[in-house]
Protein backbone atom coordinates (compact mmCIF):
# COMPACT_ATOMS: atom_id res chain seq x y z
CA UNK A 1 0.00 0.00 0.00
CA UNK A 2 1.20 3.39 -0.88
CA UNK A 3 1.89 6.04 1.90
CA UNK A 4 0.32 9.18 2.02
CA UNK A 5 3.67 10.94 1.75
CA UNK A 6 4.41 8.95 -1.18
CA UNK A 7 1.20 9.63 -2.82
CA UNK A 8 2.13 13.36 -2.81
CA UNK A 9 5.17 13.42 -3.92
CA UNK A 10 4.28 10.90 -6.85
CA UNK A 11 1.84 13.34 -7.51
CA UNK A 12 4.09 16.49 -7.48
CA UNK A 13 6.47 15.04 -9.42
CA UNK A 14 4.12 14.61 -11.99
CA UNK A 15 2.79 17.49 -11.94
CA UNK A 16 6.71 18.77 -12.33
CA UNK A 17 6.83 16.32 -15.33
CA UNK A 18 3.86 17.71 -17.32
CA UNK A 19 4.45 20.87 -17.30
CA UNK A 20 7.81 20.48 -18.32
CA UNK A 21 10.10 21.12 -15.23
CA UNK A 22 12.15 18.16 -15.58
CA UNK A 23 12.47 15.51 -12.59
CA UNK A 24 11.00 13.01 -15.66
CA UNK A 25 13.95 10.20 -14.15
CA UNK A 26 12.84 10.78 -10.56
CA UNK A 27 9.23 10.13 -11.26
CA UNK A 28 9.74 7.08 -13.52
CA UNK A 29 11.49 5.54 -10.65
CA UNK A 30 9.28 6.47 -7.92
CA UNK A 31 6.58 4.95 -10.09
CA UNK A 32 8.43 1.76 -10.52
CA UNK A 33 9.40 1.49 -6.88
CA UNK A 34 6.00 1.91 -5.52
CA UNK A 35 4.61 -0.65 -8.77
CA UNK A 36 1.92 2.30 -9.61
CA UNK A 37 0.30 1.66 -13.37
CA UNK A 38 -0.11 4.82 -15.23
CA UNK A 39 0.93 3.42 -18.66
CA UNK A 40 -0.05 6.93 -20.53
CA UNK A 41 2.26 8.89 -18.60
CA UNK A 42 5.00 6.78 -17.73
CA UNK A 43 5.23 6.16 -21.81
CA UNK A 44 5.68 9.86 -22.57
CA UNK A 45 7.98 10.79 -19.79
CA UNK A 46 9.86 7.92 -20.88
CA UNK A 47 9.93 8.13 -24.74
CA UNK A 48 11.06 12.08 -24.19
CA UNK A 49 14.21 10.33 -22.16
CA UNK A 50 15.09 7.62 -24.58
CA UNK A 51 14.68 9.45 -27.61
CA UNK A 52 17.22 12.10 -26.59
CA UNK A 53 20.64 10.33 -26.53
CA UNK A 54 22.24 13.00 -24.44
CA UNK A 55 19.51 11.74 -21.92
CA UNK A 56 19.81 8.40 -22.46
CA UNK A 57 23.20 7.88 -22.21
CA UNK A 58 23.57 9.96 -18.50
CA UNK A 59 21.43 7.29 -17.15
CA UNK A 60 24.07 4.59 -17.83
CA UNK A 61 23.26 0.84 -16.92
CA UNK A 62 19.56 2.31 -15.87
CA UNK A 63 18.96 2.54 -19.24
CA UNK A 64 17.90 -1.11 -20.01
CA UNK A 65 15.31 -0.90 -16.38
CA UNK A 66 13.36 2.55 -18.46
CA UNK A 67 13.63 0.29 -21.78
CA UNK A 68 11.46 -2.31 -19.63
CA UNK A 69 9.25 -0.07 -17.91
CA UNK A 70 8.62 1.64 -21.30
CA UNK A 71 8.14 -1.26 -23.32
CA UNK A 72 5.28 -2.51 -20.29
CA UNK A 73 3.71 1.13 -20.55
CA UNK A 74 3.39 1.32 -24.54
CA UNK A 75 2.07 -2.65 -24.20
CA UNK A 76 -0.82 -1.09 -21.66
CA UNK A 77 -1.36 1.68 -24.61
CA UNK A 78 -1.23 -0.69 -27.08
CA UNK A 79 1.38 1.46 -28.73
CA UNK A 80 2.81 -2.29 -30.29
CA UNK A 81 5.43 -0.80 -32.55
CA UNK A 82 7.13 1.21 -29.98
CA UNK A 83 7.58 -1.66 -27.59
CA UNK A 84 8.65 -3.33 -30.55
CA UNK A 85 11.63 -1.41 -31.13
CA UNK A 86 12.12 -1.65 -26.90
CA UNK A 87 12.08 -5.28 -26.97
CA UNK A 88 14.39 -5.14 -29.82
CA UNK A 89 16.86 -3.21 -28.27
CA UNK A 90 17.05 -5.04 -25.25
CA UNK A 91 17.39 -8.34 -26.93
CA UNK A 92 20.42 -7.04 -28.78
CA UNK A 93 22.18 -6.16 -25.78
CA UNK A 94 20.65 -9.29 -23.71
CA UNK A 95 20.35 -12.45 -25.93
CA UNK A 96 18.72 -15.39 -24.11
CA UNK A 97 18.17 -13.60 -21.11
CA UNK A 98 14.32 -14.75 -19.26
CA UNK A 99 13.64 -11.38 -18.28
CA UNK A 100 13.66 -10.03 -22.03
CA UNK A 101 12.13 -13.40 -23.35
CA UNK A 102 9.08 -12.66 -20.61
CA UNK A 103 9.03 -9.15 -22.44
CA UNK A 104 8.64 -11.04 -26.10
CA UNK A 105 5.42 -13.29 -24.48
CA UNK A 106 3.70 -10.56 -22.99
CA UNK A 107 4.16 -8.37 -26.42
CA UNK A 108 2.68 -11.87 -28.00
CA UNK A 109 -0.11 -11.46 -25.23
CA UNK A 110 -0.52 -8.03 -26.15
CA UNK A 111 -0.96 -8.54 -29.48
CA UNK A 112 -3.39 -11.26 -29.06
CA UNK A 113 -1.38 -14.43 -29.96
CA UNK A 114 -2.73 -16.62 -27.82
CA UNK A 115 -1.44 -19.95 -28.33
CA UNK A 116 2.17 -18.46 -29.10
CA UNK A 117 2.18 -16.22 -26.11
CA UNK A 118 0.95 -19.78 -24.28
CA UNK A 119 3.94 -21.95 -25.54
CA UNK A 120 6.29 -19.36 -24.89
CA UNK A 121 5.31 -19.03 -21.32
CA UNK A 122 5.84 -23.06 -20.90
CA UNK A 123 9.39 -22.93 -22.31
CA UNK A 124 10.26 -20.38 -19.83
CA UNK A 125 8.98 -22.34 -17.38
CA UNK A 126 10.76 -25.24 -18.37
CA UNK A 127 13.80 -23.36 -16.70
CA UNK A 128 12.44 -22.70 -14.11
CA UNK A 129 9.22 -24.32 -12.75
CA UNK A 130 8.50 -22.10 -10.20
CA UNK A 131 9.14 -18.83 -11.64
CA UNK A 132 6.41 -16.50 -9.86
CA UNK A 133 6.40 -13.91 -12.13
CA UNK A 134 5.82 -16.42 -15.32
CA UNK A 135 3.23 -18.19 -13.52
CA UNK A 136 1.07 -15.48 -12.85
CA UNK A 137 1.14 -14.24 -16.22
CA UNK A 138 -0.31 -17.31 -17.35
CA UNK A 139 -3.28 -16.89 -15.28
CA UNK A 140 -3.23 -13.37 -16.61
CA UNK A 141 -3.25 -14.81 -19.99
CA UNK A 142 -6.14 -17.09 -19.15
CA UNK A 143 -8.42 -14.52 -17.92
CA UNK A 144 -7.58 -12.42 -20.84
CA UNK A 145 -8.64 -14.98 -22.74
CA UNK A 146 -11.66 -15.00 -21.20
CA UNK A 147 -11.56 -18.58 -20.18
CA UNK A 148 -12.70 -17.50 -16.13
CA UNK A 149 -12.90 -20.78 -14.80
CA UNK A 150 -9.97 -22.11 -16.00
CA UNK A 151 -7.58 -18.30 -14.57
CA UNK A 152 -9.27 -19.79 -11.24
CA UNK A 153 -8.05 -22.78 -11.48
CA UNK A 154 -3.90 -21.66 -12.33
CA UNK A 155 -4.39 -19.16 -9.44
CA UNK A 156 -5.43 -21.67 -6.90
CA UNK A 157 -2.68 -24.52 -8.09
CA UNK A 158 -0.11 -21.37 -7.93
CA UNK A 159 -1.79 -20.43 -4.20
CA UNK A 160 -1.28 -24.58 -3.31
CA UNK A 161 2.65 -23.47 -3.66
CA UNK A 162 3.01 -19.74 -3.21
CA UNK A 163 0.38 -19.56 -0.10
CA UNK A 164 1.45 -16.58 1.72
CA UNK A 165 1.07 -14.03 -1.98
CA UNK A 166 -1.14 -11.76 -0.88
CA UNK A 167 -1.69 -9.87 -4.34
CA UNK A 168 -2.71 -13.46 -5.54
CA UNK A 169 -5.31 -13.63 -2.99
CA UNK A 170 -6.69 -10.21 -3.94
CA UNK A 171 -6.67 -11.13 -7.06
CA UNK A 172 -8.74 -14.38 -6.88
CA UNK A 173 -11.03 -12.57 -4.28
CA UNK A 174 -11.95 -10.38 -6.99
CA UNK A 175 -12.62 -13.15 -9.38
CA UNK A 176 -14.61 -14.92 -7.01
CA UNK A 177 -16.80 -11.59 -6.82
CA UNK A 178 -17.43 -11.18 -10.64
CA UNK A 179 -18.48 -14.90 -10.92
CA UNK A 180 -20.96 -13.68 -7.74
CA UNK A 181 -19.57 -17.11 -5.64
CA UNK A 182 -19.19 -15.23 -2.38
CA UNK A 183 -18.12 -17.87 -0.05
CA UNK A 184 -15.23 -18.26 -1.70
CA UNK A 185 -14.54 -14.50 -1.81
CA UNK A 186 -15.32 -14.16 1.80
CA UNK A 187 -12.62 -17.04 2.31
CA UNK A 188 -9.83 -15.48 0.07
CA UNK A 189 -10.52 -12.12 2.16
CA UNK A 190 -10.33 -13.94 5.65
CA UNK A 191 -6.69 -14.72 4.28
CA UNK A 192 -6.19 -11.39 3.08
CA UNK A 193 -6.86 -10.00 6.68
CA UNK A 194 -4.74 -12.25 8.04
CA UNK A 195 -1.52 -11.46 6.58
CA UNK A 196 -2.48 -7.38 6.73
CA UNK A 197 -5.20 -6.79 9.58
CA UNK A 198 -4.42 -3.13 9.61
CA UNK A 199 -5.85 -2.51 6.30
CA UNK A 200 -9.19 -1.28 6.42
CA UNK A 201 -9.38 -1.85 2.08
CA UNK A 202 -9.58 -5.81 2.85
CA UNK A 203 -12.27 -5.40 6.00
CA UNK A 204 -14.37 -3.48 4.20
CA UNK A 205 -14.55 -5.91 0.89
CA UNK A 206 -15.18 -8.63 3.59
CA UNK A 207 -18.01 -6.40 5.03
CA UNK A 208 -19.52 -6.18 1.67
CA UNK A 209 -19.37 -9.46 0.50
CA UNK A 210 -20.43 -11.06 3.93
CA UNK A 211 -23.48 -8.30 3.24
CA UNK A 212 -24.13 -9.73 0.14
CA UNK A 213 -24.61 -13.32 1.00
CA UNK A 214 -27.12 -12.52 3.57
CA UNK A 215 -28.27 -14.43 6.63
CA UNK A 216 -28.28 -13.18 10.67
CA UNK A 217 -25.17 -14.11 11.46
CA UNK A 218 -23.37 -12.69 7.98
CA UNK A 219 -24.80 -9.59 9.11
CA UNK A 220 -23.84 -9.31 12.33
CA UNK A 221 -20.49 -9.96 11.42
CA UNK A 222 -20.66 -7.81 8.26
CA UNK A 223 -21.84 -5.05 11.03
CA UNK A 224 -18.61 -5.37 12.81
CA UNK A 225 -16.10 -5.93 9.96
CA UNK A 226 -17.80 -2.21 8.85
CA UNK A 227 -17.56 -0.80 12.16
CA UNK A 228 -13.51 -2.17 12.46
CA UNK A 229 -13.11 -0.22 9.02
CA UNK A 230 -14.69 3.02 10.60
CA UNK A 231 -12.34 2.67 13.37
CA UNK A 232 -9.27 2.34 11.16
CA UNK A 233 -10.39 4.94 8.73
CA UNK A 234 -11.19 7.46 11.34
CA UNK A 235 -14.84 7.60 10.47
CA UNK A 236 -14.20 9.18 6.92
CA UNK A 237 -15.44 6.24 4.84
CA UNK A 238 -18.86 6.73 3.79
CA UNK A 239 -19.37 3.38 2.30
CA UNK A 240 -18.41 1.86 6.02
CA UNK A 241 -21.53 4.21 7.22
CA UNK A 242 -23.61 3.73 4.70
CA UNK A 243 -22.76 -0.30 5.23
CA UNK A 244 -23.60 0.13 8.94
CA UNK A 245 -26.57 1.99 8.63
CA UNK A 246 -27.90 -1.13 5.97
CA UNK A 247 -26.74 -3.81 7.81
CA UNK A 248 -28.77 -2.18 10.75
CA UNK A 249 -31.71 -2.06 8.96
CA UNK A 250 -31.47 -5.54 7.36
CA UNK A 251 -30.54 -6.98 10.73
CA UNK A 252 -33.93 -5.60 12.63
CA UNK A 253 -36.37 -6.73 9.12
CA UNK A 254 -35.07 -9.99 9.60
CA UNK A 255 -35.79 -9.97 13.01
CA UNK A 256 -38.53 -8.04 13.26
CA UNK A 257 -37.60 -7.20 16.90
CA UNK A 258 -38.01 -10.20 18.56
CA UNK A 259 -33.76 -10.18 18.77
CA UNK A 260 -32.49 -7.66 21.71
CA UNK A 261 -30.67 -4.65 20.56
CA UNK A 262 -27.69 -5.80 20.72
CA UNK A 263 -26.11 -4.24 23.71
CA UNK A 264 -23.08 -3.60 22.69
CA UNK A 265 -23.50 -0.74 19.91
CA UNK A 266 -26.75 0.88 20.46
CA UNK A 267 -25.62 4.14 19.11
CA UNK A 268 -23.80 3.21 16.19
CA UNK A 269 -26.22 3.48 13.55
CA UNK A 270 -27.21 6.67 14.74
CA UNK A 271 -24.06 7.75 15.13
CA UNK A 272 -23.47 6.81 11.49
CA UNK A 273 -26.45 8.20 10.20
CA UNK A 274 -25.19 11.80 11.71
CA UNK A 275 -21.41 11.21 10.69
CA UNK A 276 -22.74 10.73 6.75
CA UNK A 277 -25.50 13.96 7.58
CA UNK A 278 -22.46 16.07 8.12
CA UNK A 279 -19.58 14.80 5.51
CA UNK A 280 -22.71 15.56 3.00
CA UNK A 281 -23.17 18.96 4.25
CA UNK A 282 -19.73 19.80 3.87
CA UNK A 283 -19.23 17.67 0.35
CA UNK A 284 -22.33 17.49 -1.47
CA UNK A 285 -24.94 20.07 0.27
CA UNK A 286 -27.48 19.46 -2.99
CA UNK A 287 -27.22 16.19 -2.33
CA UNK A 288 -28.40 16.46 2.12
CA UNK A 289 -32.11 15.98 1.20
CA UNK A 290 -31.19 12.95 -0.90
CA UNK A 291 -29.66 11.60 1.89
CA UNK A 292 -31.66 12.75 4.71
CA UNK A 293 -34.57 10.61 2.72
CA UNK A 294 -32.82 7.56 2.39
CA UNK A 295 -32.12 7.52 5.95
CA UNK A 296 -35.84 8.15 7.18
CA UNK A 297 -36.67 5.37 5.10
CA UNK A 298 -33.99 2.67 6.94
CA UNK A 299 -36.03 4.42 10.26
CA UNK A 300 -32.84 5.64 11.21
CA UNK A 301 -32.98 9.38 10.96
CA UNK A 302 -35.66 11.75 12.26
CA UNK B 1 59.25 -7.71 33.20
CA UNK B 2 57.28 -5.01 32.16
CA UNK B 3 60.21 -3.51 29.91
CA UNK B 4 59.16 -2.04 26.71
CA UNK B 5 60.73 -3.57 23.51
CA UNK B 6 61.05 -1.16 20.59
CA UNK B 7 60.00 -2.89 17.44
CA UNK B 8 61.44 -2.22 14.15
CA UNK B 9 58.87 -0.07 12.33
CA UNK B 10 60.75 -1.80 9.53
CA UNK B 11 57.95 -4.55 10.89
CA UNK B 12 54.98 -1.94 10.25
CA UNK B 13 56.10 -1.14 7.04
CA UNK B 14 56.60 -4.79 5.60
CA UNK B 15 54.59 -6.71 7.68
CA UNK B 16 51.51 -5.29 9.22
CA UNK B 17 50.10 -3.55 6.11
CA UNK B 18 51.43 -6.09 3.09
CA UNK B 19 49.29 -8.69 5.29
CA UNK B 20 46.14 -6.99 5.66
CA UNK B 21 46.74 -5.52 1.66
CA UNK B 22 46.69 -9.32 0.63
CA UNK B 23 44.13 -10.55 2.77
CA UNK B 24 41.74 -7.82 1.40
CA UNK B 25 43.18 -8.73 -1.96
CA UNK B 26 42.88 -12.18 -1.64
CA UNK B 27 38.65 -11.71 -0.12
CA UNK B 28 38.03 -9.43 -3.21
CA UNK B 29 39.61 -12.43 -5.51
CA UNK B 30 37.22 -14.67 -3.90
CA UNK B 31 34.28 -12.54 -3.97
CA UNK B 32 34.49 -12.25 -8.13
CA UNK B 33 35.25 -16.05 -8.44
CA UNK B 34 32.31 -17.01 -6.17
CA UNK B 35 30.47 -14.92 -8.38
CA UNK B 36 31.24 -16.44 -11.42
CA UNK B 37 31.26 -19.82 -10.14
CA UNK B 38 27.79 -19.66 -8.61
CA UNK B 39 25.37 -21.82 -9.81
CA UNK B 40 21.46 -20.53 -10.32
CA UNK B 41 19.55 -23.12 -7.86
CA UNK B 42 16.65 -23.92 -8.96
CA UNK B 43 14.48 -24.12 -6.07
CA UNK B 44 12.61 -27.25 -4.51
CA UNK B 45 8.85 -26.98 -5.43
CA UNK B 46 8.83 -28.63 -1.91
CA UNK B 47 10.90 -26.56 0.49
CA UNK B 48 9.29 -23.29 -1.14
CA UNK B 49 5.96 -24.65 -0.27
CA UNK B 50 6.99 -25.52 3.10
CA UNK B 51 8.21 -22.03 3.61
CA UNK B 52 5.00 -20.68 2.53
CA UNK B 53 3.46 -22.37 4.78
CA UNK B 54 5.29 -21.40 7.20
CA UNK B 55 4.60 -17.89 6.63
CA UNK B 56 0.72 -18.57 6.28
CA UNK B 57 0.99 -20.46 9.54
CA UNK B 58 2.48 -17.56 11.17
CA UNK B 59 0.13 -15.11 9.89
CA UNK B 60 -2.72 -17.14 11.17
CA UNK B 61 -1.15 -17.17 14.24
CA UNK B 62 -0.56 -13.32 14.65
CA UNK B 63 -3.96 -12.10 13.23
CA UNK B 64 -6.19 -15.06 14.56
CA UNK B 65 -8.22 -12.63 16.54
CA UNK B 66 -9.10 -10.62 13.48
CA UNK B 67 -11.30 -13.53 11.52
CA UNK B 68 -14.51 -14.86 12.90
CA UNK B 69 -13.99 -18.05 15.00
CA UNK B 70 -15.74 -21.07 12.28
CA UNK B 71 -13.00 -19.48 9.53
CA UNK B 72 -9.92 -19.74 12.19
CA UNK B 73 -11.10 -22.99 13.70
CA UNK B 74 -11.29 -24.51 9.53
CA UNK B 75 -8.19 -23.17 9.52
CA UNK B 76 -6.38 -24.64 11.96
CA UNK B 77 -8.19 -27.54 11.39
CA UNK B 78 -6.45 -27.56 8.03
CA UNK B 79 -3.24 -26.85 9.10
CA UNK B 80 -3.00 -29.16 12.39
CA UNK B 81 -5.13 -32.24 11.68
CA UNK B 82 -3.74 -35.74 11.46
CA UNK B 83 -3.92 -36.99 8.50
CA UNK B 84 -3.50 -34.28 5.82
CA UNK B 85 -2.82 -31.11 7.25
CA UNK B 86 -0.34 -29.15 6.32
CA UNK B 87 1.72 -29.03 9.09
CA UNK B 88 1.71 -32.07 10.28
CA UNK B 89 5.18 -34.14 9.81
CA UNK B 90 4.74 -37.87 9.64
CA UNK B 91 7.20 -39.72 12.09
CA UNK B 92 9.01 -41.05 9.40
CA UNK B 93 10.04 -38.54 7.60
CA UNK B 94 11.29 -36.46 10.27
CA UNK B 95 15.07 -37.57 10.91
CA UNK B 96 15.39 -36.99 6.76
CA UNK B 97 17.18 -33.98 6.23
CA UNK B 98 20.77 -35.31 6.26
CA UNK B 99 20.19 -37.68 4.21
CA UNK B 100 18.40 -35.46 1.59
CA UNK B 101 21.23 -32.85 1.89
CA UNK B 102 24.15 -35.68 0.72
CA UNK B 103 21.69 -37.08 -1.69
CA UNK B 104 21.22 -34.46 -3.54
CA UNK B 105 23.75 -33.83 -5.94
CA UNK B 106 22.76 -30.14 -6.34
CA UNK B 107 22.98 -29.15 -3.43
CA UNK B 108 25.92 -31.49 -2.34
CA UNK B 109 28.32 -30.06 -5.20
CA UNK B 110 27.12 -26.54 -4.02
CA UNK B 111 28.09 -26.36 -0.84
CA UNK B 112 31.42 -28.44 -1.03
CA UNK B 113 31.88 -25.20 -3.71
CA UNK B 114 31.32 -23.11 -1.14
CA UNK B 115 33.23 -24.59 1.24
CA UNK B 116 36.69 -25.24 -1.19
CA UNK B 117 36.66 -21.30 -1.92
CA UNK B 118 36.74 -21.13 1.67
CA UNK B 119 38.78 -23.62 3.12
CA UNK B 120 41.58 -23.28 0.36
CA UNK B 121 42.16 -19.71 0.05
CA UNK B 122 42.73 -19.33 4.68
CA UNK B 123 44.81 -22.50 3.89
CA UNK B 124 47.19 -21.22 1.61
CA UNK B 125 47.15 -17.48 3.20
CA UNK B 126 47.96 -19.30 6.88
CA UNK B 127 50.56 -21.19 5.68
CA UNK B 128 52.35 -18.53 3.81
CA UNK B 129 52.35 -16.18 6.79
CA UNK B 130 53.82 -19.12 8.61
CA UNK B 131 56.57 -19.70 6.38
CA UNK B 132 57.65 -15.87 5.67
CA UNK B 133 56.39 -13.69 9.19
CA UNK B 134 56.77 -16.16 11.93
CA UNK B 135 59.94 -16.30 14.46
CA UNK B 136 59.72 -12.42 15.19
CA UNK B 137 57.69 -10.30 17.26
CA UNK B 138 55.58 -8.53 14.58
CA UNK B 139 53.04 -6.60 16.98
CA UNK B 140 52.16 -4.78 20.68
CA UNK B 141 48.50 -5.89 22.10
CA UNK B 142 47.67 -1.99 23.75
CA UNK B 143 46.04 -4.75 26.74
CA UNK B 144 47.69 -6.72 29.10
CA UNK B 145 46.76 -10.35 28.77
CA UNK B 146 47.73 -13.62 30.95
CA UNK B 147 49.88 -16.01 30.46
CA UNK B 148 47.12 -18.83 29.12
CA UNK B 149 47.43 -16.89 25.84
CA UNK B 150 51.31 -17.27 25.32
CA UNK B 151 50.82 -20.50 23.01
CA UNK B 152 47.92 -19.25 20.91
CA UNK B 153 49.80 -15.49 19.98
CA UNK B 154 52.80 -16.38 20.28
CA UNK B 155 53.42 -19.30 18.66
CA UNK B 156 56.56 -18.88 16.58
CA UNK B 157 58.67 -16.81 19.30
CA UNK B 158 60.64 -19.30 21.37
CA UNK B 159 61.26 -16.68 24.07
CA UNK B 160 58.78 -17.33 27.12
CA UNK B 161 60.07 -14.01 28.93
CA UNK B 162 58.70 -11.93 26.39
CA UNK B 163 55.49 -10.37 27.80
CA UNK B 164 52.25 -11.93 26.37
CA UNK B 165 51.29 -8.81 24.85
CA UNK B 166 53.96 -9.07 21.60
CA UNK B 167 52.77 -11.41 19.33
CA UNK B 168 53.49 -12.76 16.48
CA UNK B 169 52.34 -12.23 12.71
CA UNK B 170 49.53 -15.06 12.92
CA UNK B 171 47.86 -13.09 15.47
CA UNK B 172 47.44 -10.00 13.25
CA UNK B 173 46.30 -12.94 10.75
CA UNK B 174 43.48 -14.05 12.44
CA UNK B 175 42.89 -10.76 13.56
CA UNK B 176 42.31 -9.44 10.06
CA UNK B 177 40.39 -12.22 8.88
CA UNK B 178 37.14 -11.41 11.28
CA UNK B 179 38.01 -8.01 11.26
CA UNK B 180 37.96 -7.24 7.88
CA UNK B 181 34.34 -8.54 7.44
CA UNK B 182 33.62 -4.63 7.92
CA UNK B 183 35.89 -3.66 5.39
CA UNK B 184 34.36 -6.12 2.74
CA UNK B 185 30.95 -5.58 3.38
CA UNK B 186 32.00 -1.62 2.72
CA UNK B 187 33.50 -2.05 -0.23
CA UNK B 188 31.92 -5.40 -2.00
CA UNK B 189 27.94 -4.47 -0.96
CA UNK B 190 26.04 -6.22 1.25
CA UNK B 191 26.27 -10.01 -0.27
CA UNK B 192 30.24 -10.98 -0.39
CA UNK B 193 31.51 -14.81 -0.14
CA UNK B 194 33.57 -13.27 1.85
CA UNK B 195 31.24 -13.64 5.33
CA UNK B 196 32.84 -16.92 6.62
CA UNK B 197 31.76 -16.23 9.93
CA UNK B 198 28.20 -15.91 8.99
CA UNK B 199 28.36 -18.98 7.05
CA UNK B 200 29.94 -21.28 9.54
CA UNK B 201 27.07 -20.11 12.32
CA UNK B 202 24.85 -21.00 9.34
CA UNK B 203 26.23 -23.78 8.35
CA UNK B 204 25.51 -25.43 12.13
CA UNK B 205 22.12 -24.81 11.64
CA UNK B 206 21.17 -26.36 8.15
CA UNK B 207 20.00 -29.53 8.01
CA UNK B 208 16.79 -29.21 10.36
CA UNK B 209 15.25 -25.61 9.02
CA UNK B 210 11.84 -27.16 7.32
CA UNK B 211 10.35 -29.99 9.43
CA UNK B 212 11.61 -28.95 12.94
CA UNK B 213 10.16 -25.51 12.34
CA UNK B 214 7.12 -27.36 10.76
CA UNK B 215 6.58 -29.34 13.97
CA UNK B 216 7.07 -26.00 16.26
CA UNK B 217 4.18 -23.62 14.04
CA UNK B 218 1.93 -26.57 14.44
CA UNK B 219 2.57 -26.84 18.57
CA UNK B 220 2.08 -23.20 18.79
CA UNK B 221 -0.91 -22.83 16.19
CA UNK B 222 -2.75 -25.58 18.87
CA UNK B 223 -2.33 -23.01 21.49
CA UNK B 224 -3.54 -20.41 19.93
CA UNK B 225 -6.67 -19.27 22.02
CA UNK B 226 -9.58 -17.32 19.83
CA UNK B 227 -10.33 -13.97 20.94
CA UNK B 228 -12.24 -12.37 18.63
CA UNK B 229 -11.47 -8.66 18.73
CA UNK B 230 -14.13 -7.31 16.58
CA UNK B 231 -16.59 -6.65 18.94
CA UNK B 232 -13.94 -4.36 20.74
CA UNK B 233 -14.50 -2.68 16.97
CA UNK B 234 -17.98 -1.93 17.27
CA UNK B 235 -17.21 0.81 20.47
CA UNK B 236 -14.08 2.01 19.13
CA UNK B 237 -16.05 2.69 15.71
CA UNK B 238 -18.43 4.79 18.10
CA UNK B 239 -16.39 6.52 20.04
CA UNK B 240 -14.73 7.77 17.14
CA UNK B 241 -18.31 8.52 15.04
CA UNK B 242 -18.96 10.01 18.10
CA UNK B 243 -15.76 12.13 18.83
CA UNK B 244 -16.69 13.05 14.41
CA UNK B 245 -20.05 13.96 14.87
CA UNK B 246 -19.72 16.27 17.96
Amino acid sequence: MVSKTEEAEVNRLESQADNGGGGEWEYLSLVRKLKLRRPDKVLKHGLTILNDPKKRSSLGHDEWTLYEQVAIAAMDCHCLDVAQDCIKVLQKKFPESKRVGRLEAMLLEAKGSWAEAEKAYLSLLEDNPLDQVILKRRVALTKAQGDISGAIQRLSEYLEVFMADHEAWRELAEIYVSLQMYKQAAFCYEELILSQPMIPLYHLAYADVLYTLGGLENLQTAKKYYASTIDLTGGKNNRALFGVCLCTFAVAQLTKGRYKEDKESPELQSLAAAALEKDYKLRAPSKLSLLGSTLRSLKLSS
Amino acid sequence: MAEDLVLDTAIRDWVLIPLSVVMVLIGVLRYFVSKMMRSSQTPDAKIVKEGQVIIRARNLRAAANFIPLKSFRARRVYFSNEENGLLHVPKGQAPNPQAQMFSDPNMAMDMMKKNLSMIIPQTLTFAWVNFFFSGFVAAKIPFPLTQRFRSMLQNGIDLSTVDVSYVSSRSWYFLNLFGLRGLFSLILGEENATDDTQRMMQMSGFGFDPSKSLGAEKDSLDIVQHEWALPKFEQRAEAVLRKLVS
